[in-house]
């Protein structure tokens, strides 16, 4: 380990369902209070690559979470290290807000799933950094597709994990929800928790993350501050997109104009 | 949130309701007793009164409660693991394996429709049907291969069960397995009590403990593994209990549908839809309904008793129908 503050180390990961690599030779670091911004084509393998760092899916290679390798984790442990929260939001029934929030909270629940105090205040903080105060009580699926994504934002948060791996959060959300949700990781990594979102809208990328890997073909070509890892050539290489540097007056953004005839 | 304050008094209403049912059961019947009779007969058992108390209305007050509990629990924990209001214990195959169990015993003479071989037949057919649900579903599988499976298993006992009545040595044979299937309480013995408590008590410690999963599972199987569920665990733990615990009341009372349906809808909505305390209102809604169901068969004057199986049917239907009524609304809003 080179830094006492690498949350989570991964080297050589790999992934394959059935003789197909998915991901390939991936290699990253995560470190406290940073929030890294993956991004890649359509079946670049982003997802599978967080569920592998989620331990959600089988993957070779080493990845070691707080000094530990991920597989020696027992899955509750694991689940207090790093929340995981996916693509979309599944609620399957019309449970209350709260109730929902406190499910962030399984990792430390007994048979019966009670909260105790600490996990009262966590929930509370939780709804509290994504104003979720306010549906309290309603039933999630009463919600808008924002609500509930910020909703399902708060019961990744309730965990309190050192690490939150987030999947496209802003995926299907109006630009307002958009700001208001990466906003949300970003003061969460301020508290000190190291976040690795997925995002498509490389304007975000570039404006909120800290460091932005980019992927392609499984693998991860670039990782490197916004601007550098986000230069009009890759664009043009890895996303196949024409794109100018948009100067806002306060920040330069990549803005795209159009596809590339061939990619 | 629903407060736990709601959630205690809701299950002792029904737990209040459970046991004037049972007092009612007692006092049900040919020779109706009062309640002062029912106790001390209870507590003496001495005379006629003793007699059918203890050993004719007692078991069967006793069996419905528990094999209602053990439907209403199952039923619960199946609509936890699956997310879905429409899972139901049969979905797996144990009650049409622990049926074709027992009709495979009453068929071949080996005993009558009422004995101990029939119990220990069918509680054998439904673990037959599981183990056999598990190969083929294998260890890591998806839900919808264990499911496909358990139709295919279902389907399969089904037709074993077709096969027997078709090859029965004699049409009385046909008629006595007939009228098992239908489902009964009558004339069962504390023998059954004994056979079948122990499987279903043990099936209500298997599904139970895995309360927290399900609640877990209702932001989808993906994050409750991310949440520390190990759901090949409760996969098993919710396969194995149901088979355990519906086996064995199938095997002892025939086949009673609905009760593991309609139970959990029955309290669904004074949970708070939270699929982890359903699970003990649901247990005690199942053995008040089937209680309530085997006190009004003996109710209904006429020539012969009307089958518990038929009655839980012909009163759960319409019942079931009026509530996805009254919250097809609710219902819109939760994906399947």
């Amino acid at each position: 380990m080179t830094e006492s503050a690498a949350l989570l180390q991964a080297k050589e990961v790999g992934v394959r369902i059935g003789s197909k690599p998915i991901v390939a030779d991936a290699a990253l670091t995560l470190r406290a209070g940073e929030l890294v911004v993956l991004v890649g084509p359509n079946g670049a393998g982003k997802t599978t690559l967080l569920r592998a760092l989620a331990g959600l899916a089988l993957a070779s290679g080493d990845i070691i979470v707080q000094g530990t390798p991920l597989h020696h984790l027992a899955p509750r442990a694991r689940a207090k290290i790093i929340a995981y929260l996916p693509q979309g939001h599944v609620f399957h029934w019309p449970m209350e807000v709260s109730a929902v929030v406190g499910l962030g909270r399984q990792p430390y629940a007994d048979a019966f799933s009670a909260l105790s105090p600490e996990d009262r205040i966590a929930v509370a903080r939780a709804m509290a950094a994504t104003t979720t105060e306010p549906f309290v009580g309603r039933a999630v699926t009463s919600l808008s597709g924002g609500e509930q994504a910020r909703v399902a934002l708060a019961r990744a948060l309730a965990t309190e994990a050192p690490i939150l791996l987030a999947d496209e959060p802003t995926a299907s959300l109006d630009p307002r929800h958009q700001l208001m949700v990466m906003d949300i990781l970003r003061a969460t990594a301020h508290r000190g928790t190291g976040v690795l979102a997925i995002l498509h809208d490389l304007v975000l990328a570039s404006r909120y993350a800290d460091r932005v890997l980019v992927m392609q073909h499984g693998r991860i070509v670039a990782d490197d501050s916004p601007d550098a890892a986000l230069s009009l050539d890759r664009l043009a290489s890895v996303f196949g997109v024409e794109a100018v540097v948009a100067d806002t007056g306060s920040e330069c953004v990549p803005f795209i104009c159009r596809p590339l005839p061939h990619a | 949130m629903i407060g736990t304050r709601r959630i205690s008094s809701l299950v002792a209403a029904l737990a209040v309701l459970v046991l004037l049912l049972m007092l009612v059961s007692l006092m049900a019947g040919p020779a109706p007793l009062s309640p002062r009779a029912v106790l001390s007969a209870l507590v003496s058992g001495d005379g006629v009164s003793g007699l059918i108390v203890r050993d004719i209305r007692l078991p069967r007050a006793l069996l419905a409660a528990l094999i209602g509990a053990t439907f209403g629990l199952s039923g619960a924990a199946l609509q936890g693991l699956l997310r879905n209001p429409l899972a139901e214990p049969a979905l797996f195959g144990a009650p049409q394996a622990a049926a074709a169990g027992a009709a495979f015993v009453i068929a071949f003479g080996l005993s009558s429709a009422t004995s101990f071989a029939v119990p220990v037949a069918g509680i054998a057919g439904s673990f037959v049907a599981t183990g056999a649900l598990l190969a083929i579903a294998g260890r890591r599988t998806s839900l919808t291969v264990t499911l496909l499976a358990g139709l295919a298993i279902a389907s399969f006992a089904g037709a074993c069960v077709a096969l027997i009545l078709n090859l029965a040595p004699n049409p009385y044979i046909a008629l006595e397995i007939a009228f098992w299937l239908l489902g009964s309480l009558q004339d069962r013995s504390m023998d059954h009590v004994i056979i079948a408590a122990p499987f279903m008590m043990a099936s209500w410690i298997v599904l139970a403990a895995q309360a927290r999963a399900f609640r877990a599972l209702t932001l989808g199987e993906e994050t409750a593994i991310s949440l520390g569920i190990n759901m090949r665990r409760v996969r098993l733990a919710v396969i194995a209990g149901t088979a355990m615990g519906v086996g064995a009341a199938v095997a002892v009372v025939g086949a009673i549908g609905f009760v593991g349906l309609v139970a959990p809808h029955l309290v669904r909505r004074a949970t708070g839809y939270d699929p982890a305390r359903i699970l003990l209102p649901s247990a005690l809604a199942g053995a008040a309904l089937l209680l309530a169901a085997d006190i009004g068969v003996r109710l209904v004057p006429g020539p012969v008793e009307i089958k518990l199986g038929v009655v839980t049917a012909l009163i759960g239907v319409p019942f079931f129908l009026a509530i996805i009524f009254s919250e097809r609304r609710m219902m819109l809003e939760t994906p399947a």
